[in-house]
């Protein structure tokens, strides 16, 4: 499923994919379509581009990926937006790709979108990096919950946004190409995390759970 | 004056920061006037001519009703207004021997026939024109004060300091609420100038770019001469993208986001991985961080190859920055940096050793024939040590 408010872009994509041999099952111009029409096309990937005019694409990863287990979400925007990327990673996209990208480029990200790996770009590497260190200079935030990375994870992540690839990494380190994948992964997954345990007790907090139960389940 | 005569675009007729102040001067003038004409009423029958009393107090109406018609529009707030008043003024002063007896004015009992009325014309001159002026003012009118009197005493002394030191407090009123309206328009208009500046880049983010993209990638896929314009199309792409992005702006307090200005350097080659958050350092030392990093990429573009790719790195580490600089060219052999720097060739290495050093950061080069160069900048932060503490 292809999401873009440009139509041109959008069909594009769409055309390039479907002649690669993936099943385009809808695209979708806005937000608010594209969170309604993923929920009854349930598409293995989600391509979602950010800038969607009045409601950010933030909020529909949000909820696409809160919602829909089987899906996932490859941002695909201009390099310019970088605050954005990383609010679209920390909802819940599993990677991101410039727009410049080659087709194949994109065909290669899909694929992996859907197997489940993360696809990093540097630029996104440097994004991640620099969000683990705000949060372990803010005070405010240095609590137990604070998820941080292992030496090793900080390692493979400087090297992506280096512009290693997976394979040179794993060459350079003396581990498996796999073992890399993971790395890259986890340090994704303990930010989407903290960002839904942040947002959890940012709602208990300020009384925007209707549940009363809530408040007594233990985060 | 014009501040009436040409509105800005949008902006509506600008307002003189001082008008409350002036309005204030307009009113202790009337309460002053009213007061001094008491003072006649009670004093009239002991002055030694009763009749110069009333035409100074008329002269003394008519004038406080010049100055109020002048004072309350923009236009008549000028210096050389509040000079006449002055005069004016003072000379009423003067009258004050021909109306008082000399044992009146010698008492000090009997006060001087403009009494608290000369104020008004320092508190003019003070909103007017600032301090100095202010107290300078002041200063004049009590050293008519001693004139007409023809002695000095504590009293006239009292007054001396009175009249300078309410210049003087006005005059700075005036000035600063003048220099904090000019702020208040200069954040005015910077505001408005990033609001369109953002408006603009949503803009062509949402059409140019798109569109330079996909010239771009369908380009390169046809070959051939669309691949030169797709090439051409990219570079166009990346210039406008950097040119479109906002925060490289220098701050107030000298500092400026390295991130931002490293984001610039971003071609179809070279991918520039930053901070989402600014890494604010002062201006000197990002310029020179930048510079290097040039320096590097220039390195990378006339040595690695031609088919070389470059990536940079900034991390933020708080009390340090790191940067680095990678290339996939062709690398450099063993020992071929170290002969360089025998043979006295002022080498890339060399230099950067040198701007790092000046920096009090460390640099370490790692490099292998075919696996490209890697530069490694390690550089403190200011001021990190107070940063630290807190």
């Amino acid at each position: 499923m292809v999401v873009d408010d440009h139509p041109m872009w959008r069909d594009g994509v769409a055309r390039d994919l479907g002649e690669r041999g993936f099943e385009v099952l809808a695209t979708a111009g806005d937000a608010a379509a594209a969170v309604r029409i993923a929920t009854t096309a349930r598409p293995a990937v989600v391509l979602m581009d950010l800038n969607l005019g009045a409601v950010s694409g933030v909020e529909a990863i949000r909820q696409i990926t809160g919602t829909l287990a089987g899906t996932r979400v490859l941002v695909l925007s201009a390099s310019g937006d970088h605050g954005d990327v990383l609010e679209a990673v920390k909802a819940g996209a599993s990677g991101y790709l410039v727009k410049s990208a080659s087709v194949e480029e994109l065909v290669d990200a899909v694929r992996r979108t859907a197997a489940g790996d993360a696809v990093f770009t540097p630029g996104l590497a440097g994004l991640v990096l620099g969000e683990y260190r705000r949060m372990a200079a803010e005070p405010a935030e240095r609590d137990e919950r604070l998820p941080s990375l292992t030496q090793r994870e900080t390692e493979v992540l400087r090297l992506v946004a280096k512009g290693l690839t997976a394979r040179q990494i794993a060459a350079r380190l003396v581990l498996s190409h796999r073992t890399v994948e993971n790395h890259v992964q986890s340090t994704l997954r303990k930010l989407q995390l903290h960002n839904r345990v942040e947002l959890a007790r940012y709602a208990i907090e300020h009384g925007l759970d209707a549940d009363p139960e809530a408040e007594r389940t233990p985060q | 004056m014009i501040t009436g005569g040409a509105p800005e675009a949008g902006v509506p007729e600008a307002k003189d920061p001082t008008t409350p102040l002036w309005r204030a001067a307009v009113l202790l003038r009337v309460l002053t006037l009213v007061f001094a004409a008491g003072v006649v009423v009670v004093h009239v029958g002991e002055y030694a001519r009763p009749w110069l009393a009333l035409v100074a107090i008329g002269l003394m109406a008519v004038w406080t009703a010049a100055v109020t018609a002048g004072y309350l529009r923009p236009a008549g707030r000028r210096l050389g207004f509040t000079v006449a008043d002055l005069v004016v003024s003072c000379a009423t002063m003067c009258l004050s021997p021909l109306v008082l007896t000399p044992a009146q004015l010698a008492g000090g009992q009997v006060p001087l026939i403009t009494t608290v009325w000369v104020t008004g014309v320092v508190a003019a001159g003070a909103v007017c024109a600032g301090p100095a002026v202010g107290a300078g003012f002041g200063a004049v009118v009590a050293a008519f004060n001693y004139g007409v009197r023809g002695y000095v005493d504590t009293d006239l002394t009292r007054d001396l300091i009175l009249l300078v030191g309410v210049g003087f407090v006005l005059g700075l009123a005036a000035s600063t609420s003048r220099r904090s309206a000019e702020r208040l328009e200069q954040a005015l208009r910077a505001e408005a100038a990033t609001a369109e500046r953002e408006r603009l880049a949503r803009s062509i983010h949402d059409s140019v770019l798109q569109v330079l993209a996909r010239v771009r990638r369908r380009g390169a896929e046809l070959g051939g001469e669309a691949a030169e314009l797709a090439r051409l199309a990219g570079e166009q792409e990346i210039a406008l993208r950097a040119l479109v992005s906002t925060g490289s702006v220098v701050r107030e307090d000298g500092t400026v986001d390295l991130g931002a200005r490293l984001r610039l350097l971003a071609t179809d080659r070279v991918e520039v991985s930053v901070p989402a958050t600014a890494v604010r350092l002062p201006v000197a030392l990002a310029g020179e961080l930048e510079g290097i990093t040039r320096e590097a990429l220039t390195n990378v573009a006339n040595h690695a190859g031609p088919a070389a790719r470059a990536w940079v790195l900034l991390e933020d580490l708080g009390d340090e920055v790191v940067l680095s600089v990678r290339d996939d060219g062709v690398g450099i052999p063993p020992g071929r940096l170290d002969e360089a720097e025998r043979e006295g060739r002022m080498g890339v290495a060399l230099s950067m050793r040198g701007r790092v050093a000046g920096l009090g950061g460390t640099i370490a080069v790692e490099t292998a024939p075919g696996a490209g160069v890697e530069w490694e900048l390690r550089v403190p932060r200011p001021g990190a040590r107070v940063a630290v503490a807190r």
